[in-house]
């Protein structure tokens, strides 16, 4: 199973996990809670993989902070988006208690700067000279900022995978809202950027990794059909040379059941730990479905 | 500006933005540090100029000690579009590796951090920064994920992070393009310098930047980081609706100095763009010269190179008269 490409990808990983548990971004470095989150998916299943996984769920759960956040390494003071790796973790792993719900219960306290009471009358008086709608309530990277893309999906996918575990009226909600947001920040090439589609009423071009992104955040979305976005994606991973972009662009497909080219078996040609994982987690027989969310499948 | 107006994210900032333009005064000459700065304005009319000889004369010109120091080599990797020229040029930073070299610097690194997308080192694959550049793999740092330490007080902070090969620096030195901006006016050398800020801590954009004001982050920028030298390409800079989606402009220059103000109003004036109607400009008078008169200009002069830069509409009360 896998062929040279996935092995070789998580026998990257396996080789370079710190002695304190985690992943650094490149080999020897910090640990940092983004690459653990990506390289704990890849691995998990994975033989001889349950002590190592241990080990960095450990690491992990020690930068939790007192309000259920957490921190995006041991060396940076305060919760951030990676809150919401922690939350689909806890998932993948199975473990619902009392910390976990601490985490959901700040991403649900979080919301995007641009959405506050200023913001919103200035939209109301026309005074907004974009057409951003700050109607809706998504995810910022750090809280205080406006709400992104990526930390809007990541939340995204974490809220829906934890959600029969800790229903709200809540939840549901900004689950809801999160989407509307994201689908209001589409470009108007029809994929996304990072999420700021337009600027002094010129349009901004979208990019194939965080269209991959939004698409993974819109899983189960009520809202207008996805059929558009979905043949921008099928026609971005077919066009960039990116590796981070074609990696997301597999996941997203996949997750809506699209059928992807599986990569050419190449070894492993960087020493970026979270391209590798992102690499693994998109491979066909790798673990892509822990970014599938309830109702996903079209 | 009959009016207030936001602009979503990094609304603030932007409205800030304009609201200092109005209100803070222009930079007297007595404002500023003691003396004059030079800036050296160097004639590159295409990229397959000797740009190691320019820089050489540039770094002579204004005087930098370069011998024994680790040199930090910070272009402006933004994103790629093959129709127009958004990023420091690969032969202008390859030039600057042979250059500082030569000048005996202990180490010779280059680091980035862009601010929009994550992929850093399929974006230098795309500006053929390593096709370009010699062991571009093993010098490189991607500034967004490097490991990092906190600094105390930068913007009224308590803690902000940077990037530890910033820090471990003894010179950056700030490869900037010469660009029109949709949200500052012009990015130059100081504006650059956003790309020293880790993304892994503060996302994608650092929008932290944004809340904090974009005049006041450059400035707090500048201010924090005082071991600079700026060299901006303008062999082809960009007019229009820069930073990423304006039109090439050709204008055949290499402007350099080790006070990073002087350089970038060096810069406005080249651009037809008033440095004192800059905001940010205007509050870093402090750090640097904005005033002519305290800019030692060497090289060629101001006339012979102006090039009017083509400005977006809510810009143009910025054309120098």
């Amino acid at each position: 199973m896998g062929g040279v490409y996935l092995e070789s990808r998580l026998e990257f990983l396996r080789q370079n996990q710190n002695p304190d548990g985690g992943w650094g971004y490149f080999p020897g470095k910090q640990s940092w809670f983004e690459p653990t989150a990506y390289a704990m998916l890849a691995l998990h299943g994975a033989p001889d993989s349950v002590q190592p996984l241990d080990r960095a769920w450990a690491l992990l759960g020690s930068w939790q902070c007192s309000d259920g956040s957490f921190r995006p390494s041991g060396h940076v003071a305060g919760g951030t988006w990676v809150t919401a790796h922690a939350v689909n973790l806890a998932c993948v792993r199975g473990v619902y208690d009392g910390n976990v719900h601490r985490a959901v219960n700040w991403m649900l306290s979080v919301v995007g700067a641009e959405h506050g009471l200023v913001m919103r009358a200035a939209a109301y008086f026309h005074l907004l000279e974009t057409k951003l709608d700050v109607s809706h309530e998504g995810w910022p990277w750090r809280d205080g900022n406006a709400s992104w893309i990526e930390p809007t999906v990541h939340a995204l996918v974490a809220l829906k995978k934890v959600a029969a575990h800790y229903p709200s009226a809540e939840l549901t909600a900004r689950v809801r809202e999160g989407e509307a947001l994201v689908w209001s920040r589409r470009c108007a090439d029809g994929g996304w950027n990072c999420g700021n589609p337009n600027v002094f009423d010129l349009d901004l071009p979208s990019y194939p990794e965080t269209t991959g992104l939004a698409l993974v955040g819109l899983q189960g979305w009520p809202g207008e059909p996805l059929a558009g976005p979905l043949e921008v994606a099928r026609r971005f991973r077919a066009e960039t040379k990116g590796s981070l972009a074609k990696a997301w662009l597999a996941i997203a497909l996949r997750c809506y059941g699209r059928s992807v080219d599986a990569p050419a078996e190449t070894p492993r040609a960087s020493n970026d730990i979270l391209l590798a994982a992102l690499e693994a987690l998109a491979h066909p027989d790798g673990n892509h479905r822990f970014f599938q969310t309830p109702g996903g499948l079209a | 500006m009959n009016r207030r107006k936001f602009i979503g994210l990094g609304g603030a900032a932007v409205a800030g933005t304009y609201i200092g333009m109005k209100l803070q005064k222009p930079p007297k000459v007595s404002d500023g540090p003691r003396g004059q700065s030079p800036v050296a304005i160097l004639r590159a009319r295409s990229y397959s100029d000797d740009l190691v000889s320019r820089m050489l004369e540039g770094i002579r010109e204004c005087g930098l000690e370069v011998r024994g120091k680790r040199v930090l080599l910070k272009p402006n990797l933004v994103e790629f579009d093959p129709h127009t020229v958004i990023n420091t040029d690969a032969t202008v930073i390859a030039a600057a590796v042979e250059t500082f070299h030569q000048l005996g610097a202990s180490q010779v690194l280059i680091g980035e951090g862009p601010g929009h997308r994550r992929d850093t080192m399929d974006m230098a694959d795309d500006a053929k920064y390593r096709v370009t550049i010699p062991k571009f793999e093993s010098i490189f740092t991607d500034l967004n994920r490097d490991d990092v330490s906190p600094v105390h007080g930068f913007a009224g902070e308590p803690e902000f992070y940077f990037a530890n090969t910033v820090l471990a620096a003894d010179l950056i030195v700030s490869l900037a393009k010469m660009k029109t901006h949709h949200w500052a006016g012009a990015t130059l050398s100081m504006k650059n310098l956003f790309g020293l800020v880790p993304g892994s801590v503060y996302g994608w954009p650092k929008n932290k930047l944004h809340y904090i004001g974009i005049s006041e982050s450059i400035v707090a920028l500048n201010r924090t980081f005082r071991n600079t030298f700026a060299i901006v390409d303008g062999i082809v800079g960009m007019e229009g609706n820069g930073p990423i989606q304006g039109t090439p402009k050709p204008v055949g220059v290499l402007v350099m100095g080790r006070d990073l103000v002087a350089v970038d109003a060096t810069c406005c004036r080249i651009m037809g763009i008033d440095p004192e109607k800059v905001p940010y400009m205007r509050m870093a008078a402090d750090l640097g010269h904005v005033h002519p008169a305290r800019i030692d200009q060497r090289g060629e002069t101001l006339a012979s190179v102006r090039n009017n830069f083509e400005l977006m509409p809510q810009y143009r009360q910025l054309r120098l008269a």
